[in-house]
């Protein structure tokens, strides 16, 4: 429940959740406590779709790819049915990788762990090579905003080397540029700088008068099953893999929904499928991340890092022993993510009518109260007043990249993947002392690399023979 | 709106001393009424130690009578939530979660300040960094470890360049007088590529091994204290088998520099209060954190000494800047 609020909160991130509700899990029992844990983590996942489309503003990074499609429906009148299936894709999501978890535990620890500096890195590069498909119109723009998502990520710190890189000497800036601020940025601001340009002079955009709760058909979920099925095997995949994460995941789902559609060109306006295939994915990661802590003892990302330290505090060591210790425990945690999600379902179902309420305030209106969320979430992510000031630039940034027509959508992929991209890279050239070779003497890592060629292959193919067409 | 007058003269009274004790709160501290307001305790890290800083303000705040709430500014190594408690008024509302943090992110040229614009208020504990290697792979001591490495260049796993795992196991193998290539992860993942057999041994906090040792995956060869640790008794220190080496992270609170002395003492009595309570000491443990309270003076010290000792080791291994 309370994950559910947070995620719904922009920038008050489900891993920020987690950590204001540990302390309280010190004084209960072991199984409350974890039970509370694991519901604010797989309500915090599953909230964060509410804002994106809604507002435009993912709640969470992971929710970042749903902003794609959630949003222009929810301009198109069909909110309700976005929210519905977010919440159903998320649940199946979520329930699935469960039962994987609960099945092949063993197996896909045994997989994951093979996945190493070299394996991500490919890995990682086969997911920014889809940003050739997000630019919609024209694939050198796309390459333009991809570089500078890359170049945007460089700002900061180096988690590796120490060194501040882009910082023009100032210690605010080493801090870098948050995937939640720029996303907050680049995404909700430019909305709102257009609502106040239009306003007055052209007609408002009118959301349409019947904002009724209408759930989607059982139709248009079952011709979605499968690809439901496949985001949440790579959502749990994705998840298993330790470093990497909920947005990749979304991202790599998401690109993969839109690939395999027949009407890709859809997508970006409002596709139901671009809805279901990163929420699936990004709730699949809470099975997925939960494989490596519990036979690892190894954490996936800082809300499972958060949750183990939850664990210690009770004297649990995630770990092989666990399952031969405390086997009731693992029990416990395995009904408690059950009845997190009914829970979920049961309240984002019937929310839905209040939330898109929200779509008949006057969009001038909205705006204002959207610059005040924007404002807020972009504080509280890192409680840095600077955070704020970044996402006006951004913003800003954002607004006239709108008018030159170039995508954000893959600025922000470069955000993503860029710091795993490098770090994974980089990590892999140190192992082997600068010796290339291990990019190509692995199996996993050369058949990533193959399936990249293969999608800017057939992206330039597509291009070309379009091209002769337009003219 | 009904008039001041209704009042009895004895509650007029009252409410003027409440309107003038609120005015002088956001006047500089005094100890007498301190603290009348929630602290705010500035943490650096995720990961641990930001529970074991949870655990803390939590009962301080049971010790002191108002909130003590750990927030996060994480960022730039330390330095994004340093340069903030720096830039807020010494009045003991704002504290720091401090650690060696302070001396590697200025000798590493991240942060144009030091330990110096801070007052120490109470050092809290130590964590020891513990080495460890596949149980397969022999390897049972650092003598063994040593002569293999004298044969191929071993690759170790450490959490960032300059990091505090990395001067840790600098000076160690310094001492062993072999030559590895350290290779950086952050985020705490050197344990699953060590288990993977991608890399030969990892410098990393006790707790990240604890389950893989107990199924008999990793072994721990040697600790960095001088003493042995209670979480893991049966490991020898690097100083038993015969090379000299201390290094312990340090993990305490300070305020920024001017600080009345006497809110300091009280801060510092509660932080005594807590850290040599049972209460701390049990949770701690399973953290694997070793509670090792020191007071301000003390602390103070501690960390001027201890700050020599780091910029030399750093300029000895060219990662100092400044």
């Amino acid at each position: 429940m309370v994950g559910l609020i947070f995620g719904s909160i922009p920038g008050l991130t489900f891993s920020m959740a987690l950590a204001l509700m540990l302390p309280f899990t010190f004084g209960m029992q072991t199984t409350p406590a974890l039970g509370l844990l694991l519901g604010v983590y797989v309500g915090g996942m599953t909230g964060g779709s509410v804002s994106a489309i809604l507002l435009g503003i993912p709640g969470t990074p992971s929710a970042a790819a749903t902003v794609f499609d959630g949003y222009p429906m929810a301009r198109k009148g069909e909110a309700s049915v976005a929210l519905g299936a977010a919440v159903i894709a998320s649940t199946f999501g979520g329930l699935f990788s469960l039962v994987v978890m609960m099945l092949l535990l063993e197996q896909v620890a045994a997989v994951a762990i093979k996945f190493g500096p070299a394996e991500i890195f490919a890995l990682v590069l086969f997911g920014l090579s889809t940003i050739c498909g997000m630019a919609e119109r024209s694939m050198l723009r796309g390459l333009i905003a991809g570089t500078l998502g890359l170049m945007l990520m460089i700002i900061g710190l180096d988690e590796l080397d120490g060194v501040a890189r882009l910082t023009f000497g100032t210690v605010q800036m080493q801090q870098g540029v948050n995937l939640l601020v720029a996303m907050i940025g680049l995404f909700a601001v430019p909305q709102i700088i257009s609502t106040f340009m239009h306003y007055g002079r052209i007609e408002p955009f009118k959301m349409p008068a019947d904002v009724r709760a209408r759930l989607p058909s059982f139709r248009q979920l079952k011709d979605r099953l499968w690809l439901m099925v496949r985001c949440s095997g790579i959502g749990t995949g994705i998840g298993a893999i330790p470093g990497t994460g909920g947005p990749i995941a979304a991202f790599l789902a998401y690109d993969h929904a839109r690939r395999f559609d027949r009407t890709p060109e859809n997508y970006g306006k409002g596709e139901l499928s671009g809805v279901v295939a990163p929420e699936s994915a990004n709730n699949a990661v809470t099975g997925g991340t939960m494989i490596p802590l519990l036979s690892l003892g190894i954490p996936g990302d800082p809300a499972t890092a958060v949750i183990l330290g939850g664990l210690l505090v009770h004297g649990l060591y995630p770990g092989p022993m666990l399952f031969r210790t405390h086997l009731e425990l693992i029990y416990a945690l395995y009904v408690s993510i059950v009845l997190a999600y009914v829970v979920i379902l049961v309240v984002q179902l019937w929310g839905i009518r209040i939330f898109v309420k929200v779509l008949s305030v006057p969009p001038h209106v909205l705006a204002v109260c959207i610059i005040v969320l924007c404002g807020l979430g972009s504080y509280a992510i890192r409680n840095s007043i600077f955070d704020v000031y970044l996402m006006a630039v951004m913003g800003l940034f954002g607004y006239i990249l709108q008018r030159v027509r170039i995508p954000v959508a893959p600025i922000v992929l470069g955000l993503v993947l860029g710091e795993t991209l490098e770090k994974q890279y980089r990590t892999a050239l140190i192992m082997t002392e600068g010796d290339y070779a291990v990019f190509y003497t692995s199996g996993v890592a050369l058949f990533f690399f193959g399936l990249t060629a293969l999608t800017i292959g057939l992206q330039l193919r597509s291009s070309l023979r379009r091209r002769p067409a337009v003219e | 709106m009904l008039g001041v007058t209704a009042f009895p003269r004895s509650m007029r009274r009252a409410a003027f001393a409440l309107a003038a004790a609120v005015a002088l709160g956001l006047a500089p501290a005094h100890a007498a009424d301190f603290p009348r307001q929630p602290i705010e305790m500035t943490v650096l890290f995720g990961g641990s130690s930001a529970t074991i800083a949870q655990i803390l303000a939590d009962s301080m705040s049971k010790e002191l009578g108002v909130a003590v709430a750990a927030v996060s500014r994480t960022g730039a190594s330390g330095a994004v939530g340093y340069s903030y408690v720096k830039s807020t008024s010494p009045n003991g509302y704002n504290i720091v979660w401090n650690s060696n943090s302070i001396s590697t992110a200025y000798h590493n040229g991240n942060m144009d300040f030091d330990y110096k614009a801070f007052d120490g208020v109470a050092r809290v504990g130590m964590e020891v960094p513990a080495l460890a290697v596949r149980t397969e792979s022999g390897w049972k001591n650092l003598k063994e470890f040593a002569a293999a490495a004298r044969k191929q260049k071993m690759k170790v796993g450490v959490s960032g360049r300059g990091a505090f795992t990395h001067l840790a196991s600098a000076a160690l193998f310094d001492k062993m007088g072999i030559e590895v290539i350290y290779v950086p992860y952050g985020k705490g993942s050197a344990p699953v590529e060590l288990l993977a057999g991608r890399i030969d041994a990892a410098l990393q906090w006790p707790s990240q091994y604890k389950a893989q040792v107990e199924a008999g995956q990793l072994r721990v060869i040697a600790v960095t204290s001088q003493e042995r640790l209670p979480v893991l008794p049966d490991v020898p220190t690097a100083k038993e088998q015969g090379y000299n080496v201390d290094a312990v992270l340090w993990r305490g609170i300070a305020a920024p520099k001017g600080t009345p002395k006497d809110v300091i003492a009280k801060i510092e009595d509660a932080i005594r209060k807590v850290v040599t309570g049972k209460d701390f000491q049990e949770r701690a443990a399973k953290l694997g954190f070793e509670p090792a309270f020191l007071g301000a003076a003390a602390f103070d010290k501690f960390i001027a000494a201890d700050d020599a000792v780091t910029a030399k080791l750093m300029t000895e291994l060219g990662l100092k800047k400044k």
